[in-house]
């Protein structure tokens, strides 16, 4: 079966870019296959220049999941540590914790933490080591709609800040219009790109912007090129 | 979910484990004292059992005493304890060598088990190629293998040790298998999409996943350790608690087998209030730790 098919995807230095699609339709996949964890049958992914193997050996990426995948008999610290303990660089935990906003828990195991506060970590625990590419695969989706957007104009915020390339895959329209420089539509059966739209919003974002005729707007434009899915 | 971890539910009675454990946590501070205090905590637990017991032994006095059952047949408490305070040293020393019979057993028997786990947790071929030598090793009766044992390396410690290993062998490999292979996929493509080697993911991740099951079946190891050893000794009939079980059997001094049953009782009792403890101490992260 083809998962996959014409996927042809660039994203720039820095590039906020968001994937959405309906379930199934092989987002994750694509995702899979640029962090290196499964081979494309053909084709080819690039990132900064490297296949997704040798970028994987550099240490260029770093994932946040759905499902924050923290290991529960370490601390707050100590699960930002292990991709520092993994690939060896060095990075000061305390102030990344800051930067997050969870500097006060980094004693706390992850059983004690909120779904919000566990996506902090994981966050964190992704740009320890200084990746060039940020992969997030529907990382706020289990969260509730007040913690999904908090989180997500936190994840700005810090994006702002250091200005790594990101793919962000959702099944969120708005969500993905809310943080993104360019909105990805994905098709299902074989997975493919059919929409590429310059989310052309302001920055900083706000909370506000969904009031704006311009985000409903873009919104509509994105749900359209979905054909007329949800 | 905010929790702290080792929080009891309101007016839950503690059990055993909970009173052994000192007052200090790993994590956040523990709430769980905040119902009712130490002693009480302590008397509410032990209490009941104590009763329980109590009462039990008096019946068992009682009736032995008023129906004038034979003390071969059946010997009443203060029997068994006049048998135990008659000559406490052999049943100390005994119980002592049979002690280290069971723990010598358990490390090697579940410490060989462990290696293996690790070897079959990596490959599904040697999994499968190993997997039915150790069902073998599983159904065949200890109790048939143990004269055998004492034949190959004769009237010292080893038929003990390896009978106690051979019984404690299977619970362990299991569940480590388990334990390794159970692992939390996020956490394991996070690894692998930093090039983490099998190396690492082994020590950062499968290793201190594992302990829950690795725990479990030490719990399930530790009873069966005794019976291996006491097994082994009772067909060596050289030393530890299993001589003292045959000889008194063949003496018919039911009062002594009946003190030799007490001490395995202890032994049992204490050992598996160390691995509760053990398991306590080391697994405040999982879910098993919290609540009831």
């Amino acid at each position: 079966m083809l998962a996959l098919d014409g996927i042809d995807l660039t994203i720039g230095d820095g590039e906020f870019v968001a994937l959405v699609g309906p379930s199934g339709c092989g987002k994750s996949t694509l995702l899979r296959i640029l962090a290196g964890l499964i081979e494309p049958s053909a084709g080819s992914a690039h990132v900064h220049g490297e296949e997704p193997q040798p970028a994987r050996r550099s240490h260029a990426i770093g994932l946040v999941t759905q499902d924050p995948g923290l290991l529960p008999w370490r601390t707050v610290e100590g699960n930002v540590a292990l991709p520092l303990e993994v690939t060896g660089a060095s990075a000061d935990i305390l102030a990344l914790l800051g930067r997050v906003g969870i500097a006060d828990f980094a004693a706390y195991h992850p059983r004690e933490l909120s779904g919000g506060m566990r996506q902090r970590v994981a966050l964190a625990r992704a740009l320890a080591h200084g990746p060039q590419l940020l992969l997030m695969d529907e990382p706020f989706g289990s969260l509730d709609e007040f913690s999904r957007e908090e989180m997500g104009l936190e994840l700005l915020r810090i994006w702002e800040r250091d200005r790594i390339s990101v793919l962000f895959v959702t099944h969120s329209i708005r969500e993905a219009v809310l943080l993104a420089d360019r909105v990805l539509v994905m098709s299902p059966q074989p997975g493919r790109i059919v929409a590429d739209l310059a989310i052309t919003l302001d920055r900083p974002r706000s909370q506000e912007l969904d009031q704006t005729s311009q985000f409903a707007e873009l919104v509509l434009a994105t749900r359209g090129a979905m054909g007329g899915r949800p | 979910m905010s929790d702290s971890p080792r929080s009891a539910p309101p007016g839950a009675t503690p059990e055993f484990a909970d009173l052994l454990e000192s007052s200090e946590w790993v994590a956040a501070p523990s709430n769980g004292d905040r119902g009712l205090p130490r002693a009480g905590q302590i008397a509410g637990a032990v209490l009941p059992a104590l009763v329980a017991a109590t009462v039990a032994l008096a019946l068992w006095e009682l009736s032995v005493r008023a129906r004038d059952i034979k003390e071969y047949l059946v010997p009443a408490p203060t029997a068994v304890g006049r048998a135990l305070l008659d000559d406490p040293s052999r049943f100390i020393e005994a119980g002592s060598v049979s002690l280290t019979h069971a723990l010598g057993g358990l490390l090697i028997g579940t410490g060989a088990a462990f290696l293996l786990a690790v070897v079959m947790a990596h490959s599904r071929v040697l999994e499968r190629a190993l997997f039915p030598l150790a069902i073998l090793v599983k159904v065949t009766p200890v109790v048939a293998v143990a004269p055998l044992f004492l034949i190959w390396f004769g009237f010292n410690a080893w038929p003990k040790l390896l009978v106690a290993g051979l019984i404690t062998f299977f619970p362990m490999l299991v569940n480590a298998v388990t334990g390794l292979r159970t692992i939390d996929p996020s956490a394991y493509d996070f690894m692998l999409a930093l090039d983490a080697s099998k190396w690492q993911v082994f020590w950062k991740l499968r290793l201190p996943a594992s302990l829950p099951y690795v725990l479990a079946a030490l719990r399930i190891s530790v009873p069966l350790s005794l019976i291996g050893a006491v097994v082994a000794e009772w067909f060596a009939a050289d030393s530890g608690v299993g001589q003292i079980i045959v000889i008194a059997n063949g003496d018919l001094d039911t009062p002594v087998l009946f003190a030799a049953v007490t001490m395995l009782a202890l032994i049992g009792v204490t050992l598996t209030g160390a691995v509760a403890y053990i398991e306590r101490r080391v697994l405040f992260w999982h879910e098993s730790s919290s609540g009831v």
